[in-house]
């Protein structure tokens, strides 16, 4: 019986660990990756937009590999620093490395809804501080045409985790075809589960576009 | 189990003791590298994607 009693406990906190092993792993080992990922990205995109003749590369952007990087989101708020490289595709392996635009919903500066959903926490938590964006908060999405301020209309909202309506090019409204040019982001809530969406809508308000070779 | 394992091992105290590090190594670089990344990809942790 003793015995028995011994092997169990062994077991029991050799599971603890186990488990403790794998949210530091959710923690810092997916941080490690997508921020590798990120200065690849980085890199990349300077390096393209800098040889590259913006028209041509426009009208064939129509159709992004999924996992391509093709633009670099940047919120003041979260710091001067803050910039990362979002990807095409919103699926859990592209998630793990960049926050992703959602297939199917507008491209940054055109009209539509440009939807773009990372992480709350894990994989470095891009979004972690989505909650403290508040109405007049400025969102810059910047692709090899130039740069799309989007300025922040509401307090972020919680939606139910089912509930995509609000990537609607008229959110919330189904079937519509909107006329403003408009940006989602989207990410968990609460941290770490799959309860609710939380999320940001900000509608463009100035184009800066990339002037030729620079 | 622990103990089972400690008198399985060859060889004197020390050498065990260097034994059961190196096995705890291994089995912590597969579970960083293989079981915890699958395992991330299988569970519903921070679900933010979509489609």
């Amino acid at each position: 019986m003793g015995r028995l009693l011994r092997i169990a406990g062994e077991l029991l906190v050799t599971c603890g660990v186990v488990v403790f092993g794998f949210l530091a792993y959710m923690y810092w080992g997916t941080a490690v990756q997508a921020s590798d990922a990120q200065r690849t990205y980085t890199s990349q995109l300077t390096r393209q937009w800098s040889e590259a003749n913006p028209i041509t590369v426009l009208s064939g952007q129509r159709t992004i590999t999924p996992g391509t990087p093709f633009a670099l989101l940047r919120i003041p708020r979260f710091g001067r620093a803050w910039q990362l490289a979002v990807v095409q595709g919103s699926g859990a392996s592209q998630l793990l490395l960049a926050p992703g635009h959602v297939p199917g919903t507008a491209l940054p500066g055109h009209v539509g809804n440009f939807a773009v959903a990372a992480h709350r926490v894990t994989a470095g938590n891009p979004f972690w501080s989505l909650p403290s964006l508040r109405k007049g908060s400025i969102i810059d999405v910047e692709t090899i045409a130039g740069t799309y301020e989007y300025e922040v209309t509401s307090k972020p909202t919680l939606v139910p985790a089912n509930d995509l309506s609000v990537l609607d090019a008229v959110p919330f409204h189904p079937g519509e075809t909107g006329h403003q040019k408009l940006i989602t982001l989207i990410t968990c809530d609460p941290p770490w589960t799959g309860t609710s969406r939380l999320v940001v809508t900000g509608v463009l308000v100035r184009t800066l576009p990339r002037a030729p070779g620079s | 189990m622990y103990g089972w394992l400690w008198r399985r091992l060859p060889g004197g105290p020390g050498a065990r003791l260097v034994q059961l590090v190196l096995l705890i190594a291994v089995v912590g670089v597969l579970l960083w590298f293989v079981v915890y990344p699958w395992a991330s990809q299988h569970l519903p942790v921070d679900p933010s994607g979509l489609g």
